[in-house]
């Protein structure tokens, strides 16, 4: 009962506060009169609402009567206002604090500046005006709040309201051809567009990632879809314990990234060859981890690990027990760079997650000899470059040696995609080019280091020599010039 | 031997020859030392040029055949850079000392001639060996030293291409570096030696001026075996000098020349060049109409016309008078070098 009267009650005074509103604003009254569609539609605008009248956009005088005087150029009346004049009207007050503040409005007043600077502020086909103008998406009349559900801008309403521009071949065509007009058809492919289409307010749309009025092209440096900026697009909600609580993934994905050799890529070379999340995951048809359309991608950048692995024997093998391919190995977020301590059988090896000496006995035995034949390698391989750094620091000329040392580097870089072949014969031929290099290089290091001291034993010898002669000279000069 | 070659007469000859004994006479072994450096000049040479391939595309990997696989390539290679230091040291040091003995006098006016020829071909041997392993700053040091010739008045530019081979230091330069190098420079060096030993063979060791005004008998002990014999000492001591510099500091090959790269920070050229690339620095950008580096270069040729000549200028002296300023002229032409050098070195 209670509720009933304080509804009423607020009806009642909102109601009043139309008819007054109303009762003093010419503009609305003729308008309604005329049953038009604009004059209905303010009557739900948060404008309105907040006291603003019709004049205020379009001028002229809302206190005359006379639609002469009312409409008069004299009053300041625009009429309908075209092109950039638009959103010109709507950042005289949106611009200014000090207006905002006396309508009391908590509305940030940057969004002008930054739609000017945006990708829709910027290009335009005629040259005159912008693509986008404010009423573009918030609309003219009836504009309501973003949290108010029936807001085009409402987080859920978005993508609708995106698409009436995206989703337009012959529109869009005209501002960048090659930008695609399928976003939503695959938007609602993914998980976001998936809780999107239920209503989920918090699931990521267009603005969650692309941003609002500042939506700046994805090779902008200062885009938030720009390559190197996406993990941190991303990871605003993806990393938010808080805000991911409702639907119950992990949050660490970021945390492991930085420490991946993609994330160190992307952070710390700023590679923009490295993947980042929608390399693997997509973009707007983003895919869900624990699908294998997300272990496939590994295969588009390490082609050749890939290839190898499908011929091998444990293709079939994954594919029987479903194991994903890549990630069972190497991680998912958390990918390391490979280090040779991921094959064999000792402590920190994948091989034995599987193979053990009682279970797979035979891969457990390759695995074993494989690891041995890496250690042999990669011993030689120091050896060898102890021998080549010694020899330089002695001064000898060992530039071919260290020519040779790179095919042992090359073997051992080799050998990390062979590897995905699974067969020792093919891992063999590898590692036997780099042991072989190995030995060619210790050989000419040694023979080098050995030089060095033939050089200096050489120099003894011919300054004992040299100096014996000289002193024999010397010994028959002072004879003679004695006699 | 002797029935067929009659060498009893060439050693009867030789023994016959004096030199004069006095408290400079060691100023006289630096010919010899000269020429010794020069002898090991064309032995190590001529043994460099059965590896060496005088081709843009082959010269650096060639060196480096030389250093690394060839037998004792390295020993070979760094006596001919450590012997050619020490021969244009040496030749430095002569010429000087036949300067301050004024042996240039009457009638040596010729030898001091030739010598300053030999001299002045010394110093381009140096210039053109030192292009010839097409390493990155033996290429950049020549851009520097031939653009310093096309600073010549009228003839600095044509001899610049001409030097070059073209607009640039190219292969082409290359080539003709190593035709002067092994063929031009050795055939007139060669020549001009021939005739600077015969003018000494001729005219016998100068004996110093105070000497001559004292009208003082001077000692004097035999050509051979004495005098030759204390050379030999002297070039055998040179030699272990040698050797052991080419041991402890072998001849570098540093990076392959690339035209398309920027040029190192601090190219210098080699040090005999030092004291006139650093004089060149100090000269402003203009000195009344004439460009600052012009003027620098035509007051090198000024000087060094005035060096040719001064058996000629140098009345006095020829008159067999004591000439005190050619002393102040040359302690000042001694110190400007050294100076200018160390500074070009450490800056």
């Amino acid at each position: 009962m209670k509720q009933i009267l304080i509804s009423v009650i607020a009806l009642f005074v909102l109601f009043s506060v139309q008819t007054i509103q109303a009762k003093d604003d010419s503009c609305l009254n003729c308008h309604r009169d005329l049953g038009d569609s604009p004059s209905g539609l303010f009557l739900t605008d948060v404008h309105y609402k907040n006291g603003l009248s019709c004049s205020d956009c379009h001028g002229g005088n809302k206190n005359s009567d006379d639609m002469e005087v009312s409409m008069s150029k004299s009053e300041g009346f625009v009429g309908v206002p075209k092109g950039n004049k638009i959103s010109e009207i709507c950042s005289s007050c949106h611009s200014d604090k000090d207006k905002m503040t006396a309508l009391g409005a908590s509305v940030k007043t940057d969004q002008y500046e930054n739609l000017v600077n945006s990708v829709h502020g910027k290009l335009s086909v005629n040259g005159t005006e912008r693509i986008v103008q404010c009423t573009t998406c918030h609309n003219a009349h009836g504009i309501r709040k973003v949290n108010d559900k029936l807001s085009p801008v409402y987080p859920v309403n978005i993508p609708s309201t995106c698409v009436k521009c995206h989703g337009n071949a012959d529109y869009m065509k005209n501002y960048n051809s090659a930008l695609p007009v399928d976003q939503l058809t695959k938007y609602r492919t993914s998980v976001h567009g998936e809780l999107n289409k239920q209503g989920n307010p918090k699931a990521a749309e267009c603005a969650s990632c692309h941003g609002s009025h500042n939506i700046l092209s994805s090779k902008d440096v200062r885009s938030s879809v720009y390559k190197l900026n996406i993990p941190a697009t991303c990871s605003k909600c993806h990393s938010d314990k808080e805000y991911m609580k409702e639907f119950n993934i992990p949050v660490d994905q970021m945390a492991k990234y930085e420490k991946s050799a993609h994330g160190k890529a992307v952070f710390e070379k700023q590679d923009i060859s490295a993947p980042v999340c929608n390399d693997c995951h997509g973009n707007h048809g983003a895919v869900p981890p624990g699908l294998s359309a997300v272990s496939n991608v590994c295969g588009s950048c390490h082609v050749i690990n890939a290839q190898l692995f499908s011929e091998s024997p444990h293709k079939a093998a994954f594919d029987k027990a479903k194991y994903p391919e890549c990630e069972t190995c190497h991680g998912n977020h958390e990918i390391l760079s490979a280090k040779d301590q991921l094959l064999g059988i000792k402590e920190g090896a994948v091989c034995v997650k599987c193979h053990s000496e009682t279970n797979s006995q035979k891969g457990y035995m390759v695995a074993a000899r494989m690891s041995s034949t890496i250690d042999t390698l990669l011993a030689l391989q120091k050896k060898a470059n102890d021998l080549v750094f010694q020899a330089e620091q002695k001064g000898m000329e060992v530039e071919e040696a260290k020519y040779t040392l790179r095919e042992i580097h090359q073997a051992r870089l080799e050998s990390r995609t062979i590897i995905h072949s699974f067969s020792e014969k093919k891992f063999s031929e590898v590692t036997d080019k780099g042991i072989a290099a190995a030995g060619v290089v210790v050989g000419e290091a040694q023979n080098a280091i050995d030089e060095f001291y033939f050089r200096r034993y050489g120099l003894v010898a011919a300054i004992l020599i040299i100096s014996f002669l000289m002193i024999v000279i010397f010994l028959y000069v002072r004879k003679i010039e004695r006699t | 031997m002797d029935s067929r070659l009659q060498l009893s007469d060439l050693v009867k000859f030789m023994s016959k020859k004096y030199v004069p004994v006095h408290s400079h006479s060691v100023w006289y072994y630096f010919g010899g030392v000269s020429l010794f450096l020069f002898i090991l000049q064309v032995v190590t040479g001529i043994l460099l040029l059965f590896y060496y391939k005088g081709s843009s595309d082959q010269a650096y990997e060639s060196v480096q055949f030389i250093m690394s696989k060839v037998e004792f390539g390295w020993l070979i290679r760094s006596i001919h850079a450590w012997s050619a230091n020490l021969f244009i040291l040496s030749v430095f040091i002569h010429m000087f000392s036949v300067f301050f003995e004024k042996a240039y006098r009457k009638p040596r006016e010729l030898t001091w001639i030739t010598g300053f020829f030999l001299f002045v071909l010394s110093l381009a041997f140096g210039f053109s060996g030192y292009l010839l392993p097409w390493n990155e700053l033996a290429f950049f040091a020549t851009k520097v030293g031939t653009d310093i010739t096309g600073a010549v008045p009228f003839i600095g530019e044509p001899l610049k291409v001409f030097l070059r081979g073209g607009d640039d230091v190219t292969g082409a330069t290359l080539s003709r570096f190593f035709g002067f190098h092994v063929a031009l420079f050795p055939g007139i060096f060669v020549f001009l030696l021939i005739l600077h030993l015969l003018f000494v063979q001729r005219q016998g060791m100068s004996e110093p001026i105070e000497a001559s005004i004292k009208k003082e008998k001077l000692k004097t002990m035999p050509f051979f075996p004495n005098f030759f014999l204390r050379d030999l000492l002297l070039w055998l001591l040179v030699l272990n000098i040698i050797a052991i510099l080419a041991v402890f500091f072998p001849a570098e090959l540093g990076m392959k020349a690339d035209p398309l790269a920027p040029a190192p920070a601090g190219i210098k050229p080699e040090w005999y060049f030092l004291f006139m690339f650093q004089t060149l620095k100090y000269f402003p950008a203009h000195i009344l109409f004439i460009e600052g580096e012009v003027a620098g270069v035509l007051l090198f040729a000024v000087a060094g016309v005035l060096w040719l000549l001064v058996p000629f200028w140098d009345t006095k002296s020829s008159r067999g008078q004591l000439n005190r300023k050619i002393n102040y002229l040359g302690v000042f032409a001694v110190l400007f070098i050294i100076i200018l050098t160390i500074i070009g070195w450490i800056t």
